[in-house]
């Protein structure tokens, strides 16, 4: 009970918030063991700003060199959604539950991409942010979470030529196949999801990151494996029922379900899968926020 | 009511063993530890600060110092939060401000302004408060005229203004400040101290490391010497840097390093530092002064010959390799100094570690005798120059040293012929 209470800083040692020492001013305490876990979220809220100079910072990073501007960024993603598309929609004839292949998919890996890319930009979020974390001290979180900017500003893009997209597609086909009114806002409570998940995952992969210098590739590779059971080029609905299981326990088939439905009004609001995948991402976060706490120390020590 | 109650700090670090690093653990042995440290029996724990306990009132000037490695960086960065310390416990009051190393918390490709403005967002300063600040603060390091171009184009001595402004606007109740006072002209130094002394008068307490006891003797009302991460005397300035000079002429201060070796049956390296021409120890090197590397050994046998020399290496790379040109005999038994002058206008704007070997042998036998300390010394080079606008960046002087070579630029001659 007392490790538990520790853990959440129930009965830390550390003065309470507002405990004003007789100058007026606030009065500080450092110890061995970090305080706990209620102590850290105000202490992250109270540094909050340097969240947007960490996340711009990173937008900076990925789109400096980018030397062929605006074109280069949309036809980047575009082109393997391209070949997919030929790949899968034409030639091999996956169903994309009514709406044309190519919408279906840039719905699909529009989501992914977010969850994929933050992921990614998580793991080396301590290693880009190390010269700072060397010199000044905030909260360490602020590093991870302040990592999904560039993976955000990627979906965005992707999620532009969606809108592009359907434009095209209704003149063409003579149909608005983006859903208009309240079920967008599932869709963004997808994307909130999918980042939150990424940051749960990236918890771990950070701090295992500065330990192991190999884990940025391994979880590139996990990554690949992971989307083939989230349905992203695939509808659920083309899955054998057998398999589902595996699909559920994925948290991102029901977020890129609820993303889809959201968007496109395809496939069925997942229920009961949504619930079991929040579920299981917040054990992955709250265990990450646990492992990631204590193993901070270690980490800025071994930067 | 104290600034700041610091009791049986510490701070321990776990080495691998070098022969024994990750490289080489066999797979098996990564299998049965892939995450925890590494097995018993390998690591090898090393304590930069070891069970100091000090109280500081607040207004104190505390100057911190001690040989390299003794673990004064060490404190001021568990002071500082950065790192987190292994034993003990720090209470302090107010807020602080460290200014731990040129350019920590700085972002040398954001312009002067968004520096500031992150740099505020990191001490807890509202953005609106901070905006209002910066007329100040640009005007105190005198580099309004920058405020817009990155960080990268302005000379160290510039950074070193930026920073420093900064932190004593950030309306610090408790400021770290680690040998960077060291760099800068003597003029912008002068102001720095001036503002710091003002500062400790109006209840600001500074932590203060240096290895400029002229410095350290002027502004500081308590100073605390630190040995091997212990602290071995702290009380008023004047007795404790006595103290502390007498020491250092008397025993070794280099800290133990794995590879190298400081002593054999001949003589013993006690001290190698960085001096100015006139003979006083500095932390950080002026480009545009010459500067000197002191190696101090003492002799034991009489008779002896010496030949001493120097690596420079700076981001892990060799610059070079230097010695003196001849040996040098060593009639008695004794302390002696060597001299390495390194010319004004060599060095670039950056850290130089210094590795120095001597060779001893005695007049009648050819065996030579060598010594050699890793690393045993860093420092940084600072130009206090301002950037030339017009041709920013692209003339500079880049590389990992900068010599000014002598030009000419004339006419060519026309040959006539008849």
């Amino acid at each position: 009970m007392s490790a538990l209470r520790r853990l959440f800083g129930l009965g830390a040692a550390v003065p309470a918030s507002g405990e004003i020492a007789e100058a007026g001013y606030q009065k500080w305490v450092i110890e061995p063991v970090r305080v706990g876990l209620i102590a850290r979220a105000r202490e992250l809220w109270r540094y909050r700003r340097i969240l947007w100079f960490l996340a711009e910072r990173r937008i900076k990073d990925r789109y400096e060199d980018t030397t062929l501007g605006i074109f280069w960024l949309f036809a980047r993603p575009l082109m393997p959604i391209f070949i997919s598309t030929i790949i899968f929609g034409r030639f091999l004839g996956v169903p994309s539950d009514g709406v044309p292949y190519f919408l279906f998919f840039l719905a699909g890996s529009s989501c992914w991409r977010i969850f994929e890319r933050s992921v990614q930009w998580v793991t080396r979020s301590l290693d880009q942010n190390r010269g700072l974390i060397k010199k000044v001290y905030f909260p360490r979180l602020i590093a991870p979470i302040s990592s999904v900017a560039p993976a955000v500003t990627e979906g965005g893009i992707l999620l532009t030529l969606l809108v592009l997209a359907s434009v095209f597609y209704y003149f063409h086909d003579g149909v608005f196949y983006l859903r208009i009114g309240l079920p967008i806002v599932a869709a963004l409570v997808a994307v909130a999801m999918a980042m939150l998940l990424a940051i749960s995952v990236g918890l771990w992969s950070s701090v295992l990151q500065v330990k192991h210098r190999d884990v940025q590739y391994s979880i590139r590779y996990f990554t690949q494996l992971w989307q083939y059971v989230t349905p992203v080029f695939f509808p659920l609905s083309s899955v054998p029922p057998k398999y589902h299981l595996a699909f559920f326990i994925n948290p991102m088939t029901p977020i890129v379900e609820m993303y889809k439905w959201g968007l496109l009004g395809i496939g069925e609001f997942p229920g009961i899968e949504l619930a079991l995948g929040v579920g299981v991402m917040l054990l992955i976060f709250g265990t990450g926020i646990v492992y990631f706490n204590n193993s901070e120390a270690a980490s800025v020590d071994r930067l | 009511m104290d600034s700041l109650v610091v009791d049986g700090l510490g701070k321990c670090y776990v080495l691998a063993r070098e022969t024994e690093s990750k490289a080489t653990r066999s797979f098996w042995q990564r299998l049965k530890s892939p995450l925890g440290a590494d097995p018993a029996g390998v690591a090898r724990e090393y304590w930069a600060l070891k069970d100091v306990s000090f109280r500081v009132e607040p207004g104190t000037i505390l100057g911190v110092i001690g040989p390299n490695g003794a673990g004064k960086t060490t404190l001021l960065k568990i002071l500082a939060r950065v790192i987190t310390p292994t034993t003990g416990r720090v209470v302090g009051v107010g807020r602080v401000v460290s200014l731990l190393e040129l350019g920590a918390g700085f972002d040398p490709d954001m312009p002067a302004r968004e520096n500031i403005l992150m740099n505020a967002a990191i001490v807890g300063i509202t953005r609106h408060e901070a905006q209002e600040r910066i007329p100040e603060i640009l005007e105190f390091a005198e580099v309004e005229q920058f405020v817009s171009s990155p960080l990268r184009h302005y000379s160290s001595g510039m950074y070193l203004r930026l920073a420093f402004s900064v932190a004593i606007h950030m309306n610090p109740q408790i400021l770290l400040a680690d040998e960077i006072l060291a760099v800068g002209d003597s003029g912008f130094q002068e102001r720095c101290l001036q503002k710091v002394t003002e500062l400790g008068r109006r209840g600001l307490t500074v932590l203060f490391v240096s290895h400029d006891m002229d410095a350290i003797l002027r502004i500081c009302n308590r100073v605390m010497w630190l040995n091997r991460g212990e602290l071995r005397k702290a009380g008023d300035p004047e007795e404790v840097v006595d103290e502390y000079q007498n020491a250092v002429w008397s025993e070794a201060d280099i800290a133990p390093s794995e590879r190298g070796r400081r002593s054999n049956r001949l003589a013993e390296i006690l001290t190698v530092r960085l001096v100015s021409a006139a003979g006083r120890d500095i932390g950080g090197a002026p480009a545009s002064e010459d500067v000197f590397i002191k190696i101090r050994f003492r002799t034991v046998r009489p008779n002896l010959l010496v030949k001493c020399a120097l690596d420079l290496a700076t981001r892990g790379t060799l610059i070079f390799r230097t010695s003196d040109a001849e040996l040098r005999p060593l009639r008695d038994a004794g302390v002696y100094e060597a001299l390495a002058r390194i010319p004004r206008d060599l060095l670039a704007e950056l850290t130089y570690v210094a590795t120095v070997g001597c060779i001893f042998r005695k007049e009648d036998e050819p065996k030579e005798f060598p010594l050699l300390v890793y690393n045993a010394l860093s420092f940084m080079v600072y130009a206090t120059e301002q950037p030339d606008i017009p041709t920013s960046g692209r003339l500079d002087r880049v590389g990992v040293i900068a010599p000014r070579l002598e030009w000419t630029v004339r006419e060519e001659v026309q040959v006539v012929r008849a």
